[in-house]
């Protein structure tokens, strides 16, 4: 009796993938009868978004406008598409998360959990409770040095590290009001140390660019020699030959969890959620993989040159901590540094 | 016969045919409406709208309060009027002397300084700025790593990140509005005022001073308010360079006001300063102009001999050549170094060139080469419209056919006095929501650029129909033919090479348009500059310059066409409004 529940069990498990894989079919057939599909994305960089969105047109032959920008210019833009009633994002991936907790209450994405979930690992399983967004990136905001200029020992080890004098000139940081990371980042810091840690690293004059990535440019062109980083970036960068390292810092990474949501409305619905379950393929995690973002997927490893997550201690804001404290964190910072 | 027909056509409707319905006047009355769409209603609209409380669209006076209710955005206001105090005596300080030696002097190379002035002005200055990042980064910039190797000092002095570098950056793109007045008023003094100077004893320099200079000073003054006007009302070089220079200007406070949460009602109000000085500043430029109550610049008498310079030619050109180097071949030479780079900040090393950067805007991109071709659809279709339409509108106030005609050339020069910004906004709040609901097409974008180089197109096409005799159009009435006959077999006919070259100096300017872009492009719409823009926001210079050499290259064969068919710097003779 046990053998044969176990043996029903065992072909229960064994066609499972099957009527998912039935599922995904009719998925993708009803998609293709759709339109492209627009994907308004800060998660990676333009390079990173553009390789995804081509990978799902190999895959299924629908195309992707790949909308990349910054957190809060993407989300600038769909306030913007909202407000004048027009549904032109058909999945929205922003890495700031008060996004998502806005948007979901005001009813404004169509809930769909993919069903590729089981098959990411586990961390990065139900950030949702009611299914709404999904995980469909994860990285680190560390510290970056440029290794021309700056030998590992002197590198920055901990956040406070960046407020040394000796630094005045040449730290690079992105902007809140644009990145979500570098907003997510700054919440993180004040947090650690309080608004006094900004008060001091204005006065060692650090260039402000937008992007988080912008931060992988200017160590690249010496312009600056230390930074608060993505890990992501700034590790492909350096894996083509560029002078870059990272330094995990002691009192904690930041973590950044991205999700993505279907917009309710979208005119290509089947297209929308054929896309939300590439994002969970193998093929996905390895493009993500190659661009050194953390892949979704255990079957696929982590990038070469990048410490598993295990190893590193991280620190992370709530959701609810972000909702309310990024658009602060913004008005601060412009009273700081000037705009 | 001939003798009357003139008076009969200066009659709104003419009497003997009154009960005959002229079907043209469909077309006038059609006119009309278009200009009132496109340039009454959107002002219209901001005005409203800066009054309107966000949900209810009650009146309010609380967008204002908004506006100016921080000592960051008062701020920003003053930073914008200083911006353009700075950058306009600086663009006159590169573009008096040039024009003086161009116009006046036996400069060598003044065929070439034309050539390079009109390099400069076919440069977007968001194009200029990001050479110069690449020039005057405070570190990596290539000026002042060269200073560091040369002098062997710890850091280089330039730092584009400042307020100083933005207005030399502004500056350098803006002086050829300056140098295309002042060469132009310049050209008309006739040399006998300068020789009885000469004779009474001046030298060439007081000369220079005391005569030549006072006598193009109008025109100076008048190109200097366009410069302060251009840097006030830009958009792209600020963003690239005030954020980092950590201060803020109205143009890029305009744009937070477009952020989280959108506040069209307080960006509106907040735009309000703006059109005022601008409209003012328009009225004092015109008066200025207009009051060149000098013999020598309106008389055609006397000949112009060019002031020998003897040894000082060469000190002439040098600086011509310094300017040049400052605006066109410094910048040009790091952008394509830098778009054939892997890292722009590794130099001049044979591994590090690549072509990956074109492959990658043109072939991996999935909008940036769409961007390049929405651009010149847009602008091709804006430039069309805008000739046709100005077209219309000068024949009619030309010709006196309606009453109040003249009220429409009015509307036509108007949009000159509202900078992109705050025109944008202005479309915004008049046609993005419903009914028209334009919000994120194409159309909105075509039309703002319509409106934005309706001043360009109408200039062009009433100096061209003032030259155009109506006897011949009176003949085909004579014959029984329509006015709209006249129109569409005389008069497009003989004004065709006009009219071409007014399309070319409309869609030359609206493929680079960014201020106006910026506020009203949706993802699907998006064009090269706000594409070059967006991508700036990564600092992908190597790709950034990639796609700005591209779009720089596309606008070469134009330029060609144009000059064949139009002469030499037919550019910078135009555009001088």
């Amino acid at each position: 009796m046990k053998r044969l529940g176990s043996l029903a069990l065992a072909l229960a498990l064994a066609f499972l993938p099957l009527a998912a894989r039935a599922d995904l079919n009719a998925l993708a057939a009803a998609a293709k009868k759709e339109g492209d599909i627009t994907w308004y994305v800060a998660h990676y960089t333009s390079e990173g978004a553009e390789d995804l969105g081509r990978g799902f047109t190999e895959m299924y032959g629908i195309k992707v406008n790949v909308v990349r920008t910054t957190a809060q210019v993407a989300y600038q833009r769909l306030l913007q598409d909202l407000k004048n009633n027009q549904t032109i994002c058909d999945v929205f991936s922003s890495t700031d998360l008060g996004h998502y907790a806005r948007l979901k209450s005001e009813g404004r994405f169509e809930k769909y959990v993919p069903e590729t979930t089981p098959k990411i690992s586990e961390a990065f399983r139900n950030f949702d409770p009611d299914g709404f967004f999904h995980t469909t990136a994860a990285g680190l905001v560390t510290l970056t040095y440029n290794t021309a200029k700056v030998k590992a020992e002197d590198a920055p080890k901990k956040w406070e590290d960046l407020l040394d004098i000796k630094w005045k000139g040449k730290v690079s940081t992105g902007h809140p009001g644009f990145s979500g990371y570098v907003g997510t980042w700054v919440l993180s810091m004040k947090k650690l140390y309080g608004w006094q840690y900004f008060d001091k690293l204005e006065k060692n004059k650090p260039q402000i660019g937008r992007s988080i990535n912008d931060t992988v440019t200017a160590l690249n062109a010496g312009e600056r020699q230390v930074a608060a980083g993505a890990d992501g970036s700034t590790l492909f960068s350096a894996a083509r030959g560029n002078p870059l390292a990272v330094s995990y810092p002691s009192d904690g990474s930041v973590l950044i969890i991205s999700p993505s949501a279907i917009m309710k409305g979208t005119k290509n619905p089947n297209a929308a959620k054929l896309f939300m379950e590439y994002l969970y393929t193998i093929e996905a995690a390895r493009i993500n993989a190659k661009h050194y973002g953390i892949p979704l997927r255990p079957e696929v490893p982590s990038p070469p040159g990048a410490k598993p997550i295990s190893e590193i201690k991280v620190i992370r804001p709530t959701v609810a901590e972000v909702e309310k404290g990024i658009p602060e964190v913004i008005e601060q910072w412009r009273d700081t540094f000037g705009n | 016969m001939s003798v009357t027909a003139p008076a009969i056509d200066t009659m709104p409707v003419r009497p003997v045919r009154a009960s005959r319905f002229d079907s043209t006047w469909l077309l006038w009355i059609a006119i009309i409406a278009v200009l009132l769409f496109l340039v009454v209603s959107p002002f219209v609209y901001l005005v409203i709208t800066s009054f309107q409380a966000e949900r209810t669209g009650e009146f309010t006076f609380s967008n204002y309060a908004t506006a100016y209710g921080r000592a960051r955005y008062i701020d920003a206001l003053f930073n914008s009027l200083k911006l353009g105090a700075a950058s306009a005596a600086l663009a006159g300080v590169f573009a008096v002397p040039l024009a003086w030696a161009v116009a006046r002097t036996n400069m060598p190379g003044r065929g070439l300084t034309r050539m390079l002035v009109l390099a400069t002005f076919i440069t977007p200055p968001y194009t200029g700025a990001v050479a110069w990042i690449l020039l005057a980064g405070p570190n990596a910039g290539w000026l002042n790593r060269f200073f560091m190797m040369v002098t062997g000092a710890e850091a280089g002095p330039f730092n584009i990140y400042s307020f100083t570098g933005l207005a030399v950056v502004i500056a350098l793109y803006s002086f050829p509005y300056i140098f295309i007045f002042t060469t132009a008023a310049l050209e008309l003094v006739s040399s006998e005022m300068e020789d009885a100077a000469n004779i009474l004893g001046a030298g060439p320099w007081r000369t220079m001073r005391k005569v030549t200079l006072p006598l193009a000073l109008p025109a100076i003054l008048g190109g200097l308010i366009i410069c302060f006007l251009e840097a006030i009302a830009l958009f792209g070089s600020p963003a690239m360079i005030a954020i980092p220079a950590r201060f803020n200007v109205v143009t890029t406070q305009l744009f937070q006001f477009f952020g989280n949460p959108v506040r069209v009602e307080v960006a509106a109000a907040y735009a309000m300063p703006l059109l005022g000085v601008t409209v003012l500043l328009v009225l004092v430029q015109r008066l200025i102009v207009r009051r060149k109550g000098f013999v020598a610049l309106t008389g055609k008498g006397g000949e112009r001999r060019p002031i020998l310079l003897g040894r000082w030619r060469w000190v002439m050109f040098g600086y011509a050549m310094f300017v040049a180097a400052l605006a066109v071949f410094l910048p040009y030479i790091f952008l394509i170094h830098s778009a054939f780079a892997k890292a722009w900040g590794r130099g001049f090393l044979l591994d590090n060139i690549t072509l990956a950067n074109f492959r990658f805007i043109l072939f991996e991109h999935a909008t940036a080469a769409q961007s390049v071709i929405n651009s010149f659809v847009y602008a091709g279709i804006s430039a069309t419209i805008a000739v046709f339409l100005t077209l219309g509108v000068a024949y009619i106030v030309a010709r006196r056919l309606i009453p109040f005609g003249g009220v429409l050339g009015f509307l036509c020069v108007a949009p000159f006095v509202i900078p992109g910004v705050v025109l944008a906004i202005g479309f915004y709040a008049a046609y993005a929501p419903p009914p028209l609901a334009l919000y994120g097409t194409a159309l909105i974008l075509i039309l703002a650029f319509t409106t934005r180089f309706l001043p360009v197109g109408y200039v062009n096409a009433s100096a061209a129909i003032n030259s155009l005799n109506p006897e011949m159009e009176e003949a085909v009435r004579v014959l029984g033919g329509s006015r709209l006959t006249a129109l569409r077999r005389v008069v497009a006919p003989l004004l065709k090479r006009n009219m071409m070259g007014a399309w070319l100096l409309i869609f030359i300017p609206a493929t680079r348009e960014l201020s106006a872009a910026i506020f009203l492009y949706g993802p699907n719409t998006k064009v090269a500059s706000v594409m070059i823009f967006d991508m700036s926001e990564e600092g992908n210079f190597e790709r950034l310059a990639a796609l700005a050499l591209v779009l720089q290259v596309l606008t070469l064969p134009l330029l060609w066409l144009g000059q064949k068919a139009l002469g030499r710097d037919f550019m910078l003779r135009r555009t001088a409004t």
